[in-house]
């Protein structure tokens, strides 16, 4: 009979195979509480005294982000807030709203959604709607980042924690190999920080654990977390290379850690030689943080015909 | 000999052949390990469990990408 690999419970609830382990409900809690303090340790991804403020979906990634930096929170290490970004997606962002909601309350944090739609005069599901659209990932994705960063200000934040997985890790660092990103891959990693001080340093605790693992966890400790796919998602090449790694994970399953190990190792390189390009300046239209004369966000609302609502 | 399985809408009744794990089961409704919790009797469970006479299977689906 199988038994747990730490202290011998016959109640088994993980096989990880990366490690030939097996873990009970208690075993599995400890390793995984473990392992992200380990990064946020060896990261220095927070210091005593800085208040994070979490992008707070709903989905598991972030409940279980929001779950651990809660134990920071109780211990007086840090302050927590939280974000929810209603993009405007019919039929799929309403549980997560209200499951974020719940969670903020419960912890009693401060907490805030903030609509595309308050934000951009327009949503997700009215852009999908223009037929030489961009696709959904790359609005959302801008969008998204224009909010939070915006949003860490207006808390006083000190850090932005996001629910970032050692799949979405992985993923993101084989399809900038793979669309030849060198500029994009050197700004990956667990702590990103910008010159421009409107840019709130963003953290990834989570950027070790397998997105399984994640999934198992909220379950094992009963986490209400929304469950559903976002109907856009199979437009993304993100998803397609997600689907090769899982596949190539089933022979080798070690392979999506040491993808991000071996980008770790190489990361310094690369970025002496590419560094990430910093936004110097500010937007002529909405005063983020931009490259160039318009931001990202301006300059896609620009082609939508619309603009930000100030 | 039978089980009940519960996978979305699914919510039925199912025979048992002589030794049926839950990854027979998986790997018969064409599901990845990787994307789903498993539930026996409503204990969370790992894909090697045998499945006896009565049992409630209940399949989660955790992730689904994007």
């Amino acid at each position: 009979m199988v038994v747990c690999t730490k202290c011998g419970d016959p109640k088994v609830v993980l096989s990880r195979k990366q490690s030939g382990q097996f873990l009970c409900k208690d075993c599995f809690i400890k390793s995984i509480n473990k392992k992200v303090q380990q990064t946020i340790r060896r990261e220095k991804l927070i210091q005593k005294g800085d208040k994070v403020m979490v992008a707070l979906s709903g989905g598991k990634d972030s409940v279980v982000t929001l779950d651990i930096l809660n134990s920071y929170y109780k211990r007086y290490v840090i302050d927590l807030c939280a974000v929810t970004i209603d993009e405007g997606i019919k039929g799929y962002r309403d549980d997560g709203v209200a499951i974020a909601k719940a969670h903020a309350k419960n912890l009693g944090i401060e907490h805030k959604v903030v609509k595309f739609k308050d934000c951009f005069a327009i949503d997700l599901d009215e852009i999908m709607g223009y037929e030489n659209h961009r696709g959904s990932c790359t609005y959302c994705g801008v969008f998204r980042r224009w909010i939070i960063n915006r949003e860490a200000r207006e808390f006083n934040a000190t850090k932005i924690a996001t629910g970032h997985n050692l799949d979405d890790e992985s993923q993101a660092i084989l399809m900038n190999y793979l669309e030849g990103n060198i500029n994009n891959l050197s700004a990956l990693g667990p702590l990103t920080s910008s010159k421009s001080p409107k840019f709130t340093p963003k953290i990834k605790p989570l950027r070790e654990i397998p997105e399984k693992e994640i999934g198992l966890y909220a379950m094992v400790k009963d986490l209400d977390v929304h469950l559903a796919g976002c109907p856009y998602a199979h437009e993304s090449f993100r998803m397609e290379v997600g689907n090769i790694l899982k596949d190539l994970s089933k022979e080798h399953p070690t392979m999506m850690y040491s993808i991000l190990k071996g980008y770790d190792k190489i990361k310094p390189l690369v970025r002496e030689n590419y560094p990430p390009q910093f936004h110097m300046g500010d937007c002529v239209k909405c005063g983020e943080p931009s490259s160039n004369e318009l931001c990202r966000a301006c300059t896609f609302l620009e082609e939508l015909g619309h603009e930000v609502q100030l | 000999m039978s089980y009940k399985l519960i996978f979305k809408e699914l919510n039925e009744e199912r025979e048992l052949s002589s030794k049926t794990t839950i990854r027979d089961v998986l790997e018969d409704l064409n599901i990845s390990q990787e994307t789903v919790v498993t539930k026996q009797n409503g204990d969370v469970v790992i894909e090697d469990n045998e499945i006896h006479d009565g049992d409630e299977i209940q399949i989660i689906q955790i992730i689904y990408g994007g």
